[in-house]
Parts: C-alpha cells; sequence; structure tokens
C-alpha cells in the first residue's frame, strides 16, 4: 500500500472515530431519556423503538469508535460507521425536507438542524464511505501482494 | 335612636357585603414578577420546576398541552413534585397569539389563568382561525368572572403587552428560536428540552429519574 494512502486511511479512521467517541460522550454523560427526546422528535419511530435506540445508539457508537481508532477489523467498523452516518443523514434530511424544527440530536440536545448541521453530517458520511472503500482495496492489494 | 341604629347595621352590613364580593379573586398589581407567579402551578418549593416558553397559537404547543402537560398537572404538581412555570412567548408568524397571551395575563391579573389557559389551547383550531378569542374566554368563565378579566383587560393593556414582552426578552436571552421550549431545573441544574414538545411517556420518566434522585 502507498504511503499517502496508508496515512489517508490512518487519518480517516482516527477523525471518524473521534467524532463516534465523542457523540457516545455527549450521549452517555445525560439520562437516556434526554436523547430519546431528540429521536422521538424525528418523528419516525413508535414509543418502543424510540427507546431501543435512546439506549443502544450511544453504545454502538463507542465500539465503532473505539474499533476506528484502535485499528480494529477496520473494514467492518468502516461498513458499520458508513451504515449508521447514512441512516443518520437520511433522516436529517427527511427531517429537514418536511419543515421539522427540531435539534439534531447528534452531539447534544441543544443543536439545531439546518443546512449547515446537513453540510457537515454529508462530509461525515463521505469520510467514512472513502474509509470503507479504501480499507476494502487496501485489503484486496495486500491479499495480491501475498 | 331606634332608626340610626338600624342605618348604621344596614350600613354595616352593605360595607361586609362590599368587602366580601371584592375578596375573591383579588387583583394583583401587573408586574412581570407578580403576573410570572400568578401564571404558575404548584409549589414553588417542589423539587422539580419546569419553565415553559409556549405561544397559544402555536400547534404543538396546544399539542404539548394537551397531551403532556395537562398529566403533568394532574400527576405531579398536584402532589407537590413539579413546579410549572409558563412564560409566553407569542411568534411573530401567528397573528392572534400576543392578544391570546395579554388574555390569559389579564385572567392571570384575577387568579383565573388556569381555566382561560385551558380554554385557549382546547379551543386552539377555531380562534386562532377566526381571531375571536374572547368568546372562547367568555365560555370557560363565569360572567362575574368574566367581566373581571375584561376590566382588566381593557384597563391595564399596555401594561398587560409589556408582561408579554418581558417574558419574549427573558426567552430571547435563553436563544429561544421556536415554541414549545422547555427547561427542567432540579438539583440546581437547568436542562433544556429538545424544542417542539416531549411526550409524556418520556417526561414522566425523566421526571422519574430527576424525583428519585
Amino acid at each position: 500500500m502507498s504511503k499517502l494512502r496508508w496515512w489517508l486511511i490512518l487519518a480517516l479512521r482516527l477523525f471518524i472515530g473521534a467524532i463516534f467517541v465523542y457523540a457516545a460522550y455527549t450521549k452517555l454523560r445525560m439520562p437516556w431519556m434526554l436523547f430519546a427526546m431528540s429521536v422521538d422528535s424525528y418523528q419516525i419511530l413508535p414509543e418502543w423503538g424510540v427507546e431501543i435506540v435512546a439506549r443502544v445508539l450511544p453504545w454502538t457508537e463507542l465500539i465503532l469508535g473505539a474499533l476506528l481508532i484502535l485499528g480494529l477489523v477496520v473494514r467492518w467498523a468502516a461498513v458499520g460507521s458508513t451504515a449508521l452516518l447514512t441512516v443518520f443523514f437520511s433522516a436529517i434530511v427527511r427531517a429537514y425536507s418536511l419543515g421539522l424544527t427540531i435539534n439534531c440530536g447528534c452531539f447534544s440536545t441543544n443543536e439545531a438542524l439546518n443546512k449547515v448541521t446537513i453540510l457537515r453530517d454529508g462530509s461525515f458520511l463521505a469520510a467514512s464511505l472513502i474509509l470503507t472503500i479504501l480499507a476494502f482495496l487496501a485489503r484486496r492489494r495486500a491479499r495480491q501482494t501475498a | 335612636m331606634k332608626r340610626i341604629a338600624i342605618y348604621l347595621i344596614t350600613g354595616l352590613l352593605a360595607g361586609i357585603a362590599l368587602a366580601a364580593a371584592s375578596a375573591t379573586p383579588q387583583q394583583i398589581h401587573i408586574t412581570s414578577e407578580a403576573l410570572t407567579t400568578a401564571k404558575s402551578l404548584g409549589s414553588s418549593s417542589a423539587p422539580v420546576r419546569i419553565d415553559e416558553f409556549s405561544d397559544f397559537q402555536c400547534p404543538a404547543c396546544g399539542n404539548f398541552y394537551r397531551n403532556t402537560l395537562r398529566l403533568v398537572i394532574d400527576n405531579y404538581v398536584s402532589t407537590g413534585k413539579v413546579y410549572v412555570v409558563h412564560h409566553d412567548f407569542p411568534l411573530n408568524m401567528h397573528a392572534h397569539s400576543r392578544e391570546a397571551a395579554r388574555w390569559a395575563n389579564a385572567a392571570a391579573a384575577v387568579g383565573l389563568f388556569e381555566p382561560v389557559e385551558q380554554a385557549l389551547f382546547d379551543k386552539q383550531d377555531d380562534w386562532g382561525v377566526t381571531g375571536k378569542i374572547e368568546p372562547v374566554i367568555a365560555e370557560a368563565l363565569s360572567p362575574a368572572e368574566m367581566k373581571k378579566v375584561q376590566m382588566v383587560f381593557q384597563q391595564d393593556g399596555a401594561q398587560l403587552d409589556a408582561v408579554v414582552q418581558a417574558d419574549v426578552a427573558l426567552g430571547q436571552t435563553k436563544n429561544i428560536e421556536q415554541t414549545p421550549t422547555i427547561f427542567v431545573t432540579s438539583h440546581g441544574n437547568t436542562q433544556p428540552l429538545p424544542p417542539g414538545g416531549v411526550s409524556y411517556t418520556l417526561m414522566k420518566q425523566y421526571l422519574d429519574y430527576l424525583l428519585a434522585r
């Protein structure tokens, strides 16, 4: 693998991993009901679904973030982060297009959902997608040269 | 002598009757602090305090009031666990919300905020379209009560508007941009809830969590 690609993968891993760990931290430090209120405001899930997501998602983010930072099972952690960010991005775009004036819920309860948050989360998704592609390409090349 | 005694007794009885008639409800002095207290429900020493910034014409506020706040009032305010403070935050997009807030504050000045708040939110779909707020309030109050509210509304309009504007200014210091916006204070910490209202299920769980700490 070229040095440039190696550094790029490392940078993306640490960047996306840190985002996920920070996102998990902001949610886990407050009672789960507060994050559940943010999830509920998207008007997508039933009550029982809101509670499951509110209780499980922060831990999922923490695990994915840790795996990316530590460089463990990178390909599958990248797939997981891309899948999660795709879901987040879709929900945000849907809420915005419906005119819901809600908080993003991405990092705290106080962040309004607007064009800036859409742009930001879109860039996270793009970064995660690039990482996923590079990670799989790197694995394929490693197998070919082996 | 007898006649003088009769006149004196009649005059005394009339004075007592007059005092009794004006005794309840008393009109309070119209200041921001006094009306904020008059628009509050429950005990101020309750362990949890909810500050609600609300617009009477806002559908989300009506939904929050009917489906969440009423249940909080029934189950937590009445038992002394939660103190609810209403603040007006009429949005410019709602043509009649400032007038509705003025009526609500006029009612608060004579101790009738709760029934008027309920009437305004319950019939929001009606007066929100027609702008006819007074009949909605009249339906919720007795004729004598309505007369008192009308007097305050007509005579103290400027002061009532100033009280509403003070609430708006307070909300602006907290960067409020939409309604309802709720702040929950417990153990010295104030937590803003996601704007737009929350379900009673989640509010209940959060209040139980705070009360158990």
